[in-house]
Parts: structure tokens; C-alpha cells; sequence
């Protein structure tokens, strides 16, 4: 992609810069040791199954239907929670993970479609009306019940949001303690000068809103219902 | 322990009962107690209200009149707050301000100097009544005194004490806000006087005239019976229970 | 919607407020709900205040440092394919804006939540053009629905309102049918918002927090308008304020912690979105384009100020929501789409004294609002400051009050004058006193005395017990 246009930058920074003058530079800004660092010490010493315990005491707070399976029962489960959810037809990402997890086969055999990252209007109009939405995690935050998508290539931003109900698979490798993993991870990325996800979605439960007499209502403009399922073995 | 007492304006004027408890009080705790004559306002209704020139010359004769104390007790958490406050109010590094910091290391709310300095929570006083306790603002949560009256008030032997729902409410004084805002003022001191009527208590008790002031003179006008006193006269009574 | 909102007199503004007892209902509530979740979030953590302390280390860097993590920002923004408008004013802003959409032939335009459009009245600049703007997050869409109506809050935006209230707006512009239940109503709103999104042509976002490190943009938010927002149409604009920025992903991390525990009493909130640059070209759905508008708007004037602080605020509306005076008058009754503490901090600063001279005044310095913030902005000491400087820079305080104020310091700073003084107290006032009560004051103390009693000085001072006490030689009065 070509590098975009920048307008009016100097002159709106000059300003600035004469305002706090003396104590800012166009020279590299060296962050200073922080005289406390919390964020790192929540969960500190928990092992990945008490985070398990939890991440799934957590889904409750965030109306979300929490499930622990294997590999091997995996395709059982998600039967089970579409059934739960009564939606016949699947939209889920375009992700070798799928493949790897050996469930593809189940998946094309359910009335289901593949993010086709090649067709926006023809993929965002069967999201639209699929019931339910698949992906998988790239890392999963016990504190809060949290997934986080890098969503990128074939994800598929509308995947997890259009469709009423979602479900996201979570390996059991990707859980951590909280966002700060996740955004050291993502830190990492950008020091290493890598590209990092043009949309990375921290999914906490369904959508929600309180802004009708601060009731909390399920399901605004996103799923109205979510469902997460841990893989051990994964 | 010598203790030059800081009386605070409302405290010489409408609250002398309570500033004579105080004393009383002090002394039964082995205090000595002195009161420099020279003492006036602590300026923060000028402070407060923006007038800082005002207040800085309020602060420098505040300041020498305490000069010489080893300790400095005053009978409102906001007034002792504004003298803490002198030391922002003085060039940074400055000759006054040195002395502000002085003033400020030894100056202390009566419950907050009996339960930290004197290391005293039970003071002996007995009182026969049921009593709800109004925190104020300023004394809470500037000056940071948050428990020291409840673990006085727990010790007073014959008194019940009742939690105040919402207790940290403001009860809509804040100096020149109650007269520049008085009908937003009159809502706060209202909601106020709600919560205190649902404890059924028939004493309200706190540690600052100013509120005291400000929710007793609604209540008076209610014409509800409970009785609105300062912690001091609690902790100084020793009648039989 | 300019950030003025309302009648223009602050005093018919307040009456207003203070007689509107369903606002005042639903106000009092909210604030409760909103307290009682904030609280319990914060205590959870057991280190709240080490957080608070990271969270204002980290806003205190990156505004000192504003200008290095903008130009940064913009850098990477560029790099990635994206464009960057720095805009002095609001109409420079939504020029910039109202050309994007002309270029894009941009018909229908949706928006998610965002206060800085609000205050340079961005959609108003877009109508003109012809433009429809639609609102998407739930509480702005009923506001929009219902002429217009002004948000009352930074957060819940239309707060002041019930479900019924809710229901007729809803019945009366769209012949919605069903009852008041919140989920019938956002139900409804789900349905028709989604045909919008699909056929708007433009997306417009505000901003949480920018990244500097890789010219990311956070939005965070519960009902996943934004998400539509930046998924469905193919252009997107950013519009952001310039203080809205962090320096990188480490520190985004804390700033959204705090943010959504004191918002609303979340761990996290629903979606929490980062968006870096336009889709990529394996990407199916995303903006094609991408537009990054920077807002001054009156911030520079608040840099290198006593009032600097005021920018390392997140908007998370704790101030507003533990507020003695919002709870009573409502957010309207302030005049500014930034009602509450910060409102009543950053309405003069980003306007005039003219326009806001009465808000430092709107609060009784209870400094509760300085107790929850949560990047420990000294709010209710900002409110003092403010009245320093209306005071003594603008001397626009009443003759009748510098002439009180005079006398008070002479008369405190006189030990003769103020003893005096005190010791007349009770016989001035004795003409207006009964039983020890006066019940009409004279001058500014008929304000007070209209729901209150004042008490009359006693005729013994504490002094004068003091002094004959000694000069008895009771006890170990000494001296
Ligand atoms: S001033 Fe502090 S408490 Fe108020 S909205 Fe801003 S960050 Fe939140």
C-alpha cells in the first residue's frame, strides 16, 4: 500500500511543542521506569488449569456459556451448544487451525460456509444471515474471559459479530493471565518490526448495552449469545 | 504533651461547647493545653473561593501564631486540612514554605491526634443515646482521617451507633456553595437529613461544625427531633450510663 | 451539536434540572448502580491505588511528550497506507471530513459513540452537505431519534432518560408497536440499526486510545456498533482528540483496565477493538480506506497550564457518576456536553469564561470526584483554580464579593480586629435571631436561611471561657 498523505502536521505540532516546551524533543522519547508495574502482578504463580477455573467462573459475570472438551469430543460439543442455541446454519473463518484440529470434515458436513477472503459483499451477506459464528482464539485472557482475535487474511473481521450466537474454540495453550500478556505479545510484534492484525478484537461474552435505565441488555448489535469452549489438548 | 488548640472560627463563635469538650477532653488525656490569643480563621472561605492573595496573608500569621507549638489539635478535620494546604500556597523552596511543612507536621484533627499520637481508643466516655455519625468530606478524604472517630465512638460506653447510608455523601456545604448555590445546596443537605431520618438515631454526631451547622440548621427548620452534637461532647461525657 | 448545550442562563438551567424529578429519578439510580460496579471492580483488584498511580505516571508522560507520540502516530498511521488530517479547529475538521465524504459520494454515513464529533458538531457539517448521519450506539440513537435531544452524560448518553420516555420516542418516529422493556426496545433498535450499517458508504469512529508504537486506534465499547463501524463500510474516518493517545501497547493495556472498571465496573468490556490502518489485501471485510482526523480544537490552550492535568483524562465519567451536584441537576444543567466534574473543569478551558464562568462554582468542593478518577486528576483543586483565576487574572468576581473578601483578610489577619469582631457577633445578630436560631438572615444569608436555620453566635466565646478559666487557674490551663 502506498504511504498515505499527512496534512497540517508541522505547524499543529509547533504549537504544541511551544506550549510544553523545554520538556519535549523531536528526539526519541525514552519512557521512564513507572514507579509501579500492578498489571503484573494479577494471577501471578497461577498454573494454566486454575486459570481454567478462572476463566470459567468469569464466563458467568459476562453471560457466557463456558465448555471444557477434548479433541477428540470437540465436534460433539459444538453440536451440542448449536443445538443449544437452535441455529442450523455456520459461518467460520478461513483458519488452517480447523484443518490441524482435524474438525474441518465436521464442520463442511453441518450447513456451514467458509470465510471466502476473496468476496466481501457475497461473505459479509452469508454472515449476515448465518446463526451462528466459529472461530478460534489466539489468546485467551482468564482474568477478564476474554478472547482475542488477530483478525487478519481469512478471519474475518464480521465472522464473531454478525451472526446471533457465537462460539469460540480456545485452545488450552492460549490461555494467560490477563490483556497484558496480549499486549506484551503484540508489543513484541512491533518492536520486531513485524505487521501486526489490521483488527484485533478483545471479545469479552456477548454484546451488551446498559443504556435503557442501566439495565443490562444482552445482545445489541452483536451475538446475542456466546459460548466458549476449552480444548485440553490443543 | 503540650497542645496549643486550634479553635477554628466556628468553633470559638457557635460550637463552644464542643471546642470546650475538646479542651476538657485533652486535658483528662494528660494534655496540657494552651491557646494562642493571636489565632483567627485559617482562610479557606477566601481560598476556597479564589482569593488566594487574601489567603497567603492569612496563612503567614497562622503560621507564626503556631510557630512556637509542639503540637497543634484543631476541632475540624477541614480547618486542619486548610492548614496543611499552606504549604502549596508558598514558592516552592521558600523560607514560609519551610516553615508551612513545619506547621503542618505537628498540626492534627482532635480524633486523629488521640487515636495516632496519644494511641487512645477508648477515652472512658460514657453516653446514653442511639447516634448516626456524618462523615465529612474534607476530613475524610483530603485530610485522610477515615477511622479514627468510629474506633473513638465504638469505645463510648452506653452509645449505639447506627451505620448513615450513603455516608459519604457530601451534605451540601462547601463554604461559599451553600449561599452562591443554595438551591442545589438545599437538595444535598436534604438527601442528607433523609438518610439520617432512616437510621431512627436521635443524635447525629460529626467531627466538623461546618456540616454540623449546615444539617442541624435543616433539621432544626424540620423541626425533627434529633439532636446534632460534636464528637467532642461524646467523648467528654462521663455521666452514668 | 456544539459542545453549548441548552439554555443559555446557568441559573434557568439549574431550576430546570432541579425540577425534572423523572430525570432526577433515573439520574439518581444510574449514579447508584454506576458507584456500587465501580467500586466492587476497584476493590477486586486489592491494588487499586498502585493502578491509579501507573494510570497517571502514564498520561502524565505521553502529555508531556504529546507532540513526539503524535508525530509518531501519524508515521505509522501513514506507513500503513493510511491518511492523517491535523486539524487547529472544528472547522477544519469538518472540512476535511465533509470532503472525504464528497469524494466518496458518501450518502449515508454511519457513526459510533464519539464525543469529539460531537463537540465541533461534525454531523451538522455533514447534513449540510446532504449527508445522513446515523448514530449507533444505542443511547446517541435515541437521542437522534428524539429531535436532538443533548446527551447528558459522557458515558450513558441518554441517562436522563426512562424506558417510557424511551418507548414513545421510539413509537412516535419509528410506530414501534412493543412494550418499554429494554430488550424489546434494543431488540427493535438491533433491527433497524442493522439495515444501516449495511448500506452505509462511510464509517465513522471516535477514539479510546491511539497507539503511538503502531498506529492503532482502540474502541471500547459493549454493544459492538463500533465493530460494524469498522467492519462494513469500505471508508472509515477516525476522528480523535489529540490528548487521546498512549504511547504504546504496554501502556494501552493499563489505561483500558482503568477505563472500563471505572466506567462501567467491567473487567473488560464487550469489545474492546484495535484497528491498525486499512484492511489488508487478503482481507475480505474492513475499510479500503482509512482517514485520520487529529483535533486540537482549543486543547493547546490547556498545555503548559495549571489546567494540563485535565488532559490525562480518559472519559470514563466516575467524576460524573460520584457527583453530589450532577446527581440533583442533571448533566443538561451544565450547558456542555461535558457536564459533571470534568465538564465543569474543561467547558471554560476548551471555551470561555463567558459561556462557563458559573460552572467552578457548581460543586461543593467534596473532592469526591478527585477520590474515584482514575488517573488522579486533582479535579475539585482545578475547580479552585479556576475560581484563582476568575478572581485574580479575569477579576471577574461580583464587586460585593472582593469587597467582603478584603475585608476578611483584614479582619483575620488583625488578632485586635478579629476579636473584636467575633465578640460583636452575637449582638449584630441578635435582631434577627429567636431562640438562639436565626430563620431569615439578612444579605447572603437569606440564601442559606431559606431551607435552613442559622445559629446565632454564642454570647461566650470559647476565648473568653478560655481566658477567665486561666485566669482562675483551673486545671493546667497555663500561659
Ligand atoms: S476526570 Fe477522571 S474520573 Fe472524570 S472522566 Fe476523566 S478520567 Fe474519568
Amino acid at each position: 500500500m502506498p504511504k498515505g498523505n499527512i496534512i497540517n502536521r508541522e505547524a499543529f505540532l509547533a504549537n504544541i511543542r511551544a506550549k510544553i516546551g523545554g520538556i519535549s524533543s523531536d528526539k526519541p522519547v525514552e519512557k521512564p521506569a513507572w514507579t509501579t508495574e500492578p498489571q503484573k502482578k494479577v494471577l501471578e504463580g497461577y498454573d494454566r488449569d486454575q486459570l481454567i477455573t478462572v476463566l470459567r467462573e468469569q464466563c458467568k459475570e459476562i453471560h457466557t456459556d463456558f465448555y471444557q472438551t477434548t479433541l477428540q469430543d470437540l465436534s460433539e460439543t459444538i453440536t451440542s451448544v448449536m443445538k443449544e442455541y437452535e441455529s442450523e446454519t455456520v459461518v467460520y473463518s478461513d483458519d488452517p487451525r480447523f484443518e490441524n484440529a482435524k474438525i474441518e470434515d465436521y464442520i463442511t458436513s453441518l450447513n456451514a460456509f467458509k470465510w471466502d477472503r476473496t468476496d466481501r459483499e457475497g461473505s459479509i451477506k452469508i454472515a449476515e444471515k448465518a446463526d451462528v459464528g466459529i472461530t478460534f482464539s489466539d489468546i485467551t485472557l482468564a482474568e477478564s474471559g476474554t478472547v482475542v482475535l488477530l483478525n487478519d487474511k481469512g478471519q474475518g473481521r464480521s465472522v464473531s459479530l454478525l451472526p446471533a450466537n457465537y462460539i469460540a474454540i480456545i485452545p488450552k495453550s492460549t490461555i494467560v493471565k490477563r490483556m497484558t500478556q496480549a499486549t506484551d505479545y503484540i508489543h513484541a510484534q512491533v518492536e520486531k518490526g513485524e505487521d501486526i492484525a489490521s483488527c484485533i478484537n478483545f471479545i469479552t461474552g456477548p454484546s451488551n448495552s446498559a443504556d435503557i435505565e442501566m439495565n443490562l441488555v444482552v445482545g445489541v448489535h452483536g451475538p446475542i449469545h456466546a459460548a466458549y469452549i476449552v480444548v485440553d489438548d490443543l | 504533651m503540650k497542645v496549643s488548640f486550634f479553635v477554628t472560627c466556628l468553633g470559638d463563635m457557635f460550637y463552644v461547647n464542643a471546642s470546650k469538650a475538646a479542651v476538657e477532653l485533652l486535658e483528662h488525656l494528660g494534655c496540657e493545653i494552651d491557646f494562642p490569643k493571636a489565632q483567627t480563621c485559617c482562610g479557606q472561605p477566601a481560598y476556597n473561593s479564589g482569593y488566594h492573595k487574601e489567603t497567603l496573608e492569612v496563612a503567614k500569621h497562622l503560621v507564626e501564631t503556631f510557630e512556637h507549638a509542639e503540637y497543634v489539635v484543631g476541632i475540624s478535620g477541614s480547618c486542619v486540612f486548610m492548614i496543611h494546604e499552606y504549604v502549596h500556597l508558598f514558592e516552592e523552596g521558600s523560607e514560609w514554605q519551610k516553615r508551612a511543612i513545619e506547621l503542618k507536621e505537628k498540626t492534627y484533627e482532635l480524633t486523629q491526634f488521640i487515636v495516632d499520637i496519644l494511641g487512645v481508643e477508648d477515652v472512658g466516655a460514657s453516653y446514653d443515646g442511639v447516634a448516626t455519625y456524618h462523615t465529612s468530606c474534607h476530613m475524610t478524604r483530603l485530610l485522610g482521617v477515615k477511622e479514627a472517630p468510629f474506633r473513638l465512638l465504638e469505645n463510648v460506653n452506653g452509645l449505639q451507633m447506627i451505620d448513615l447510608p450513603n455516608r459519604h455523601d457530601c451534605c451540601g456545604f462547601g463554604g461559599t456553595f451553600s449561599v452562591k448555590m443554595s438551591d442545589i445546596s438545599e437538595q444535598m443537605v436534604d438527601e442528607k437529613v433523609e438518610h439520617i431520618e432512616e437510621t431512627s438515631a436521635n443524635l447525629l454526631l460529626g467531627a466538623d461544625g461546618s456540616c454540623l451547622m449546615n444539617i442541624g440548621g435543616r433539621l432544626s427548620r424540620n423541626e425533627s427531633p434529633v439532636e446534632v452534637k460534636h464528637i467532642a461532647e461524646i467523648l467528654n461525657s462521663r455521666g452514668d450510663v | 451539536m456544539p459542545m453549548h448545550i441548552g439554555e443559555k442562563d446557568f441559573k434557568k438551567r439549574v431550576t430546570k434540572g432541579l425540577d425534572d424529578d423523572f430525570m432526577r429519578g433515573a439520574v439518581r439510580s444510574a449514579q447508584e448502580r454506576l458507584q456500587d460496579k465501580r467500586a466492587t471492580a476497584a476493590d477486586e483488584l486489592g491494588d487499586w491505588e498502585d493502578w491509579r498511580t501507573l494510570g497517571s505516571e502514564i498520561r502524565g508522560h505521553t502529555i508531556e511528550h504529546l507532540d513526539y507520540y503524535l508525530h509518531q502516530l501519524s508515521e505509522k498511521v501513514a506507513e500503513l497506507g493510511g491518511h492523517v488530517f491535523f486539524a487547529e479547529t472544528g472547522e477544519e475538521a469538518n472540512e476535511y471530513i465533509q470532503k472525504v465524504a464528497k469524494e466518496k459520494d458518501a450518502k449515508k454515513i454511519a457513526k459510533s459513540k464519539s464525543m469529539v464529533t460531537e463537540e465541533i458538531s461534525m454531523n451538522e457539517a455533514l447534513e449540510d452537505i446532504g449527508c445522513e448521519v446515523i448514530e449507533t450506539d444505542l443511547g446517541e440513537y435515541i437521542l437522534q431519534l428524539d429531535e436532538h435531544d443533548p446527551p447528558s452524560h459522557i458515558v450513558a448518553p441518554a441517562l436522563h432518560k426512562n424506558k417510557e420516555q424511551i418507548r414513545e420516542v421510539f413509537h412516535e418516529k419509528l410506530d414501534y408497536l412493543k412494550s418499554e422493556k429494554p430488550e424489546e426496545l434494543a431488540l427493535f433498535a438491533r433491527e433497524k440499526l442493522r439495515e444501516e450499517f449495511t448500506e452505509a458508504d462511510l464509517g465513522i469512529t471516535g477514539c479510546n486510545f491511539a497507539v503511538a508504537e503502531s498506529g492503532s486506534f482502540a474502541l471500547v465499547t459493549n454493544e459492538g456498533n463500533a465493530r460494524m463501524v469498522s467492519a462494513l463500510p469500505k471508508t472509515q474516518i477516525t476522528v480523535m482528540g489529540m490528548e487521546r493517545i498512549v504511547p504504546g501497547w504496554e501502556e494501552l493495556d493499563v489505561v483500558v483496565s482503568l477505563l472500563t472498571r471505572a466506567a462501567v465496573g467491567q473487567k473488560l468490556t464487550s469489545y474492546i477493538t484495535a484497528l491498525t490502518g486499512p484492511k489488508q489485501l487478503e482481507e475480505a471485510d474492513g475499510p479500503e480506506e482509512f482517514h485520520l482526523v487529529i483535533v486540537d480544537n482549543g486543547r493547546s490552550k490547556i498545555l503548559g497550564t495549571e489546567f494540563q492535568e485535565a488532559l490525562h483524562c480518559i472519559r470514563c465519567a466516575a467524576c460524573i457518576n460520584v457527583c453530589p451536584v450532577y446527581r440533583h441537576v442533571g448533566g443538561h444543567a451544565y450547558g456542555s456536553i461535558y457536564p459533571g466534574p470534568i465538564g465543569a473543569v474543561l467547558s471554560p478551558l476548551l471555551s470561555d469564561y463567558e459561556e462557563y464562568q458559573e460552572l467552578p462554582y457548581a460543586s461543593s468542593l467534596c473532592g469526591a470526584c478527585t477520590e474515584v478518577c482514575p488517573v488522579k486528576i486533582p479535579l475539585h483543586e482545578q475547580l479552585i483554580m479556576h475560581r484563582r483565576k476568575i478572581v485574580e487574572d479575569e477579576k471577574k468576581s461580583p464587586l460585593s464579593e472582593r469587597v467582603v473578601m478584603r475585608g476578611f483578610e483584614q479582619l483575620v489577619n488583625s488578632a485586635n480586629l478579629y476579636r473584636t469582631a467575633t465578640k460583636m457577633a452575637p449582638f449584630l445578630t441578635t435582631p434577627f435571631a429567636k431562640n438562639k436560631l436565626i430563620s431569615k438572615g439578612p444579605g447572603p444569608l437569606k440564601h442559606w436561611t431559606h431551607a435552613r436555620d442559622f445559629p446565632q453566635p454564642a454570647n461566650e466565646r470559647f476565648r473568653d471561657w478560655f481566658n477567665s478559666r486561666e485566669k482562675r487557674g483551673e486545671k493546667n490551663a497555663k500561659r
